[in-house]
């Protein structure tokens, strides 16, 4: 049924969908909107769910850890400085390999205080373990939620579904929403590898010493290394049940592109446009949407971007002292690939400064313009006269 | 459970898990601080002069224990029905409860356990020490006389009272109008005495040359006589005026007392008030004149506000100068008396809890009555009533003074009370035992000492069950303060609502003005308790600790030091402040 959605209820309806079990969240904007649909889905009935209340995001990890090691479905939610404050337990989540799904809501962090877009505080967590997947529009978070329960019940490992601030989180768009006699044929109930039982008491995540440790390790990267082809069976699952193929990754015009921009989010969706007009006035732009973060989808780039002239990152975050980390990733996803790219790194939008398809194909030229990058990252709309009044002596 | 066949194939997983026990880690090893069940003095017990064991006492009637309530109360005071009734309960006005609604009902519940229990066949009271050989000769049966009394035949002390009256009470017979405290409670409290052994010797007014005998005959004299003779208003016309406590004392006599009319009353105190209350349920209009200001009045304030209830007029800064015969008042034409009144205002030059008032000018009030009453306040009877002053310094406590001699003198109730009121006169009665059998057992010296060991709180209050050693004494003097009470663990609930009698019944009689409470209502009311500082097994310092190192064995918490690592989870919880964090070693 289609149903004017916005994104952030999309979120909602999926867990709903789920039949989640157990959800804990502390309120942050721009997440609010998630969370506070969901408790009204435990208060009036609609989500048979326990509703925990906690005094912060750091506790929010931890009860939903708590519940997800006695074998029960859990959802949280949560956005940058929320994110940042649950990072030691983002580790713990992953390597207790609980199947854990949370909503991030990508926002700037502090100071400036700033409440808008900005990828970094997700990429931040890139090493906690975490399997990554980034949503281009509502239909995409709905269908993400879902996959994202099915992938991290499949792989024991915890999945953060990422939507823009605001452009996503707060924009409404007509997205189908299925019937859950469909999404309980996609999505059984939680069947759990382990968990914790009254009746045979036992610890689990105590003390491990350097003889086990390291097997423990490559458990969870070898569980990570399977995600891609999991996810891709899945996927054909989900469009044989509901009727859509959401991909893990994407690629738009790809096969004569001289440039072909990779990007992740709502940018996507700009892209979309701006290569739609560059092909009309006969350039060979491509857009390679960059869905899954972690694991990085390593050979699906290599198969996509081999042999291609050039590649445009649209990055809308940035690893001080290095680049836009989207870029550092593909550099490295492309070496030691056949015929790599050039590949030029653009930083834009930060802070939820806009990124327009006007944007994009100034990126586009700029890319065109030049034989090689001029440096390792480029920024976007600086302003000039506020750049140059810090360098001016006087 | 049947397993569920997953559609997708799952994966290898590898993670560390134990089915043994974790028993022989010991995390009791990283501990720097440790908790401990440490139990605190509640607010109320230390306001109430008495220093009742009041947050024990409403957990006993929370769990419908109320034998255990009275029993709890007895052993720091003879009277609960007494006090129940009569108390000016400044234990309220310490609650901690009324920093999240209202301070519960602490008089109201006494009264209810005292009336309950006394009601029935009473149940084994406090069991006496046996008897030491010694004799005290006690002058005056009031509150004071039989509060010594009975703490000193606990002691086991042989006592005898002398009582000037046909009948023992002092102030609780001939000076309460029966509103506030009936006669058949009086009776059994004071039965309760006499159960004891104590010889009550009525119609036996002690003089100075009685005493000097006595010395001869007892071990110890304790003189607790009241203010027996009424303070003169000494203005013109004064022998006009009825002086106030013996019109109390006729009317509990069963004097039948027939006026009509009007009538002054002066004085600003409680026995005013008495009188004012008496005259409404007489017919008559009464008249307090005060000379400084409602809030400088020492009657209890729950008093006064029942008195204006009840038609009583209020008139303040005003002092009379002298009482003459009227030609005639509004109501009676032939008789009646017309009372010169100098206004009065509060001196700028001092301002105190109760005001200094001076003339206002000249202005001049009259006010015609048809009767006038004196109750500025009473004074010692006898000369030899006053503690003596001189060489012989006597050892000074808060409600009582002791001259150290081989027969000792101790002087209490009234006569070396600040407050003076029922709770604090059987107060000074115990002070007074505890003060004498330190006394005999550890010498002059060492009675400051011992008064001070039982005191509940920083107070004055003392306490019989600390003094005998029982396990009250382990409790911490730390009076818990409202921000030391976990308040998320309490929910709101009003205060119960006083069964008062309306004022159109009030006015009729002379019945109680206020009924005993139903069953139900107390326990709620006990329930509302935050038990400021004592464990009331709420358990939630065992369900809290993540080392499950709580253990109760015979309904005593310990902690299993072997596993506690210290978190505080426990101290933090506990909703009353009954537990504490101490650094380890030292």
């Amino acid at each position: 049924m289609k149903q004017v959605t916005e994104g952030s209820q999309a979120v909602s309806e999926a867990v709903r969908l789920a039949k989640v079990q157990v959800v804990a969240a502390y309120p942050i904007t721009p997440q609010t909107h998630i969370v506070e649909m969901i408790s009204e889905y435990c208060a009036n009935g609609t989500l048979n769910a326990r509703f925990i209340c906690v005094e912060s995001e750091h506790s929010a990890m931890a009860a939903v850890i708590g519940a997800a090691s006695s074998g029960v479905r859990v959802f949280t939610a949560t956005s940058s400085h929320g994110l940042a404050y649950m990072h030691e337990l983002l580790h713990w989540a992953s390597a207790a390999r609980l199947p854990i799904v949370m909503a991030e809501v990508n926002r700037a962090l502090g100071p400036g205080w700033n409440i808008w877009l900005d990828q970094t505080d997700s990429l931040s967590q890139r090493d906690t373990g975490w399997i990554q997947l980034y949503c281009e529009d509502s239909q995409d978070v709905l269908d993400t939620t879902l996959l994202a329960y099915r992938l991290a019940e499949t792989v024991s490992l915890p999945v953060m579904v990422v939507l823009d601030a605001f452009f996503l989180s707060h924009t409404y768009e007509p997205i189908d929403i299925p019937d859950q006699k469909a999404v309980d044929a996609f999505l059984p109930p939680l069947s759990p590898r382990f968990q914790l039982d009254v009746e045979n008491p036992a610890a689990y995540n105590q003390f491990v010493p350097p003889q086990a440790y390291m097997e423990m390790r490559y458990n969870i990267q070898t569980a990570m290394q399977q995600v891609p082809q999991r996810l891709e069976r899945m996927a054909h699952d989900f469009n044989r049940i509901l009727g859509r193929h959401p991909h893990l990754a994407e690629a738009v015009q790809c096969e004569d592109a001289d440039i072909i921009f990779v990007t992740a989010g709502t940018t996507v969706s700009t892209c979309r446009q701006a290569v739609a007009r560059l092909r009309a006035a006969g350039e060979r732009a491509g857009l390679l949407k960059l869905k899954m973060f972690r694991p990085f989808p390593v050979e699906f780039f290599r198969q996509i971007l081999n042999g291609r002239p050039k590649v445009a990152v649209v990055d809308r975050n940035c690893s001080f002292g290095a680049s836009g980390i989207f870029a550092q990733e593909i550099r490295a996803a492309m070496y030691g690939a056949e015929s790599p790219p050039q590949i030029f790194g653009y930083v834009a939008g930060l802070g939820g400064r806009d990124v327009t398809p006007e944007t994009i194909e100034d990126i586009y030229w700029q890319t065109k313009n030049n034989h090689s990058p001029p440096a390792e990252n480029m920024w976007i709309g600086l302003d000039p006269e506020t750049v140059a009044s810090w360098n001016d002596p006087a | 459970m049947t397993e569920y066949k997953h559609p997708d194939n799952k994966i290898p997983l590898f993670l560390p898990h134990s089915s043994v026990s974790t028993e022989l880690n010991k995390t009791g090893s990283w501990r720097y601080v440790y908790p401990l069940y440490d139990e605190k003095t509640a607010p109320c017990s230390a306001a109430c002069p008495l220093g009742e064991d009041i947050a024990r006492i409403e957990l006993l009637v929370s769990q419908n224990l109320i034998a255990d309530a009275w029993q709890t109360i007895l052993i720091e005071n003879p009277f609960p029905a007494i006090c129940g009734h009569v108390c000016f309960h400044p234990c309220e006005n310490a609650c901690n409860r009324a920093h999240l609604d209202a301070p519960i009902a602490i008089h109201h519940l006494e009264r209810f356990i005292g009336d309950t229990l006394s009601a029935e066949s009473q149940p084994a009271a406090i069991q006496p020490l046996p008897p030491n050989g010694k004799k005290v000769a006690i002058a005056g049966g009031g509150p004071a006389g039989l509060g010594a009394a009975y703490f000193l035949s606990l002691l086991g002390y042989g006592c005898d009272i002398f009582e000037a009256s046909a009948a023992p009470g002092g102030i609780l017979r001939w000076g309460i109008p029966a509103y506030r405290l009936p006669q058949e409670v009086l009776e059994k409290e004071i039965d309760r005495i006499k159960k004891l052994g104590v010889g009550i010797h009525c119609r036996a007014a002690v003089s100075s040359e009685m005493l000097e005998r006595f010395k001869t005959r007892y071990d110890a004299l304790f003189i607790a006589c009241g203010y027996g003779r009424a303070i003169d208003l000494k203005i013109e016309g004064a022998h006009r005026a009825i002086d106030g406590l013996q019109f109390l004392n006729r009317l509990r006599s069963g004097e039948n007392v027939s006026m009509t009319g009007t009538a002054a009353v002066i004085g600003g105190g409680n026995t005013a008030i008495d009188v004012a209350r008496s005259l409404a349920r007489l017919g008559i209009e009464p008249i307090i004149v005060y000379r400084r200001r409602r809030q400088d009045m020492p009657a209890f304030d729950p008093e006064v506000e029942m008195a204006l209830e009840e038609g009583v007029i209020l008139k303040t800064l005003l002092a009379p100068v002298g009482i003459t015969d009227a030609t005639g008042t509004p109501t009676n034409p032939n008789s009646g008396f017309s009372i010169r009144l100098q206004k009065m205002k509060v001196s700028a030059t001092e301002i105190k809890a109760r005001a200094r008032v001076v003339p206002d000018g000249d202005t001049i009030e009259t006010l015609q009555v048809d009767h006038v009453f004196s109750a500025i306040g009473a004074e010692p009877a006898e000369t030899w009533q006053h503690v003596p002053r001189g060489d012989r310094a006597p050892i000074r406590l808060s409600h009582c003074e002791l001259i150290a001699a081989d027969v000792p003198m101790i002087y209490g109730g009234d006569l070396t009370n600040r407050v003076k009121s029922v709770s604090d006169a059987v107060a000074s009665g115990k002070q007074a035992a505890i003060a004498l059998d330190s006394y005999f057992t550890s010498g002059g010296d060492a009675v400051k000492d011992a008064v001070a060991s039982c005191g509940v709180g920083p107070g004055p209050a003392v306490s019989m069950a600390i003094y005998l050693g029982q396990t009250r004494k382990e409790r911490n003097p730390h009076i818990v303060a409202a921000d030391e009470i976990n308040i998320h663990y309490f929910k709101t609930a009003a205060r119960m609502k006083a069964p008062i009698a309306s004022v159109a019944d009030r006015v009729q009689s002379f019945l109680p003005v206020a009924a005993t409470l139903s069953q139900k209502t107390v326990l709620a009311e006990a329930r509302r308790c935050f038990n400021c500082g004592i464990c009331n097994a709420c358990d939630y310092c065992r369900l809290y600790c993540p080392d499950m190192s709580v253990i109760i064995e015979n309904e005593q918490r310990t902690i299993n030091m072997d596993y506690c690592k210290g978190c505080g989870l426990c101290v933090a919880e506990c909703p009353r402040n009954a537990m504490a964090l101490k650094e380890e070693g030292v």
